[in-house]
């Protein structure tokens, strides 16, 4: 099913060696809430989506009709995935950044790192274990939110190259047109290795743009924890 | 904790005794639900698993992570997610967890995780709790007979004995299998839900003898008719009404109770207890429903349901498949049913009672 890696736009390629697809619930019924984030993998069979809310709510002891509107949602976002999933992507050679700002629970973490699309062994699970056994992170539920996250980032992504790459299709006529486009949109986020390898430049990382990638681990208050919820609350109102 | 906490296995499912014996009642613990902190009981069916290993139990029903056809499922992945999910149940084993709890903590795919929560759960790993009442009235059997290794196999021979596949009660009879130490009830050997090694000829069966039941006085019996008219057949409601019987009890006796049709039809009294079934919910059907053998399927339709989503699930099956046979095989079959089960029963010198109750039938219901 994979295919191999070329440097042609033309195969369809996965930005992961597993695309799993972070699906992202907030709903509300009732007078109750639920909001939730996972990853799911989209060749399980649909009936699995059902399956699913089913029992996450008995689990949580939700009214029924949350049932169909959870079966719902997880149903619409991979329907969403499936339509990008196998369109050519725009990957010439692409390094990106992955921001991570989030809060679990009582932990804070904040980090940037670069992430190389083009390499499909790439695992955004596997990072976040190695990530939250290093940070020596005790919160168990920081990790599938850590992997979410880049999941989410690195599928923002993907959306974006599929559309650049179909707008180069579409603007294939002018070429210098197309030039314009795979500098503007394509290589936006990406680093362009060609400048940043040149060779009087070293690989290492200046000294003073260390703390830029330094990854934060924060445990919070209580009180902390509750204001920021209360932030977040309004924010999203 | 230790990545391999000793196992100890409940007496009534293996005759392999746990190497601490069975000592009078141990201090009360911190933790009240098992009798000794650091033990976790797993059913005999799983004694394959262990930390340090994957067996072909585990490959076999999880064939997913094992045959590299996906690049985040592999072996490796697996151990992740059944050690978490073990290890995490084991922190505090009176407590059944939720697979939302697990996969919250977990980094994977939640399908995945789904599934190997659900057969760890399947083979008692995890959310394993029949074994804590085994053990406490195990406990107390050992306190009043001095521990030893011949009176936890003598417990064995005693009623109440658990089914190792679906691990509810057994009654009337079960399947023991002495090579591997099985209990399998009725139901479960019938559908060959045993271990995979095992074979149906290594079971004998062993009758569980009815004397824990006390016969039925006419008080009793008069509260179960109450019951019955009163709460057609939701059996849970009967079974309070009735002071000392069980569910079961009530719908066995029920059974046999010589019935309504007689003194309809006239005929001779140990037939047409059949027509139970039918008479529970919606007497006057019955009656019209044996005199119209050929009943139109509209009704027949009908009569499926009342029974349909009875609380016993033997009796719904009993009842949709014989609203399927059709009504004269299904008279038929439920009388030679109950005949033969009286006979079993007169032969436990049950006599007297049926003709107690007959002679309180025929009191109380003037033809």
């Amino acid at each position: 099913m994979k295919l191999p890696a070329t440097s042609s736009s033309k195969a369809p390629v996965k930005p992961t060696a597993d695309n799993l697809v972070p699906i992202r619930l907030d709903i509300e019924t009732e007078g109750q809430r639920y909001k939730d984030a996972f990853t799911w993998n989209p060749s399980d069979p649909d009936s699995e989506v059902v399956v699913f809310a089913k029992r996450t709510v008995r689990d949580l002891k939700l009214p029924p009709q949350f049932i169909t509107q959870i079966a719902q949602s997880i149903q619409t976002q991979l329907t969403e995935f499936r339509s990008y999933e196998g369109q050519d992507m725009y990957t010439a050679e692409k390094i990106v950044p992955i921001k991570l700002d989030l809060r679990v629970n009582h932990t804070l973490i904040k980090d940037h790192f670069l992430w190389d699309l083009n390499n499909y062994e790439s695992d955004p699970e596997e990072f976040a274990r190695t990530f939250c056994n290093d940070m020596g992170i005790e919160d168990p539920e920081v990790g599938p939110a850590v992997a979410f996250a880049i999941r989410e980032q690195l599928y923002e992504i993907a959306i974006q190259s599929v559309a650049s790459a179909r707008e180069i299709k579409i603007s294939k006529k002018g070429r210098r047109g197309a030039e314009h486009a795979i500098s503007s949109k394509g290589g936006g986020n990406a680093l362009d290795l060609m400048k940043l390898f040149r060779y009087n430049s070293s690989v290492v990382r200046k000294r003073k743009e260390w703390y830029v990638y330094e990854p934060i681990v924060d445990i919070l208050s209580n009180e902390e924890v509750d204001a920021l919820e209360a932030r977040e609350d309004r924010n999203t109102r | 904790m230790a990545a391999k906490s000793p196992v100890k296995e409940p007496p009534g499912t293996s005759a392999v005794n746990p190497t601490t014996p069975l000592a009078p009642p141990p201090v009360k613990p911190e933790l009240p639900s098992s009798s000794e902190p650091d033990v976790v009981n797993v059913p005999s069916y799983s004694r394959w698993f262990s930390f340090d290993s994957i067996s072909e139990c585990e490959v076999k029903f999880l064939p997913e992570f094992f045959d590299s056809r996906s690049p985040s499922k592999n072996p490796r992945v697996y151990r992740y997610y059944r050690d978490s999910i073990v290890k995490h149940y084991r922190e505090n084993p009176s407590r059944k967890i939720t697979f939302t709890d697990v996969r919250r903590t977990l980094v994977g795919d939640v399908g995945s995780i789904r599934r190997v929560f659900d057969f760890l759960e399947t083979w008692g790993l995890i959310n394993y709790f029949a074994s804590v009442k085994t053990l406490k009235w195990e406990d107390k059997e050992t306190k009043s007979s001095a521990a030893s290794a011949e009176s936890s196999s003598a417990l064995k021979e005693t009623s109440k004995r658990l089914c190792n596949g679906c691990k509810t009660l057994c009654t009337i009879a079960c399947f023991a299998c002495d090579k591997y130490d099985l209990t399998l009830c009725a139901r479960c050997y019938v559908r060959g839900n045993h271990r995979v090694g095992v074979s149906s000829s290594d079971f004998r069966r062993v009758e569980i003898s009815e004397e824990a039941r006390s016969d039925w006085t006419e008080k009793e019996t008069l509260q179960l008719l109450e019951a019955i008219m009163h709460f057609g057949d939701d059996w849970r409601k009967v079974a309070q009404h009735v002071s000392g019987k069980s569910e079961k009890d009530c719908i066995t006796h029920f059974i046999k109770l010589p019935f309504g049709q007689e003194f309809i039809c006239k005929e001779s009294d140990s037939e047409d207890v059949d027509n139970k079934f039918f008479s529970i919910n919606n007497p006057s059907d019955a009656v019209s429903e044996s005199e119209n053998v050929g009943a139109t399927s509209p009704s027949k339709r009908m009569r499926l349901t009342p029974l349909a989503d009875a609380s016993n699930p033997i009796m719904a099956q009993a009842a949709f498949l014989s609203a399927l046979a059709g009504v004269e095989i299904a008279e038929v079959a439920a009388r030679a049913a109950v005949t033969t089960l009286s006979d079993v029963d007169d032969r436990a010198s049950k006599g007297s009672l049926m003709r107690n109750t007959r002679q309180q039938g025929m009191n109380s219901n003037p033809s």
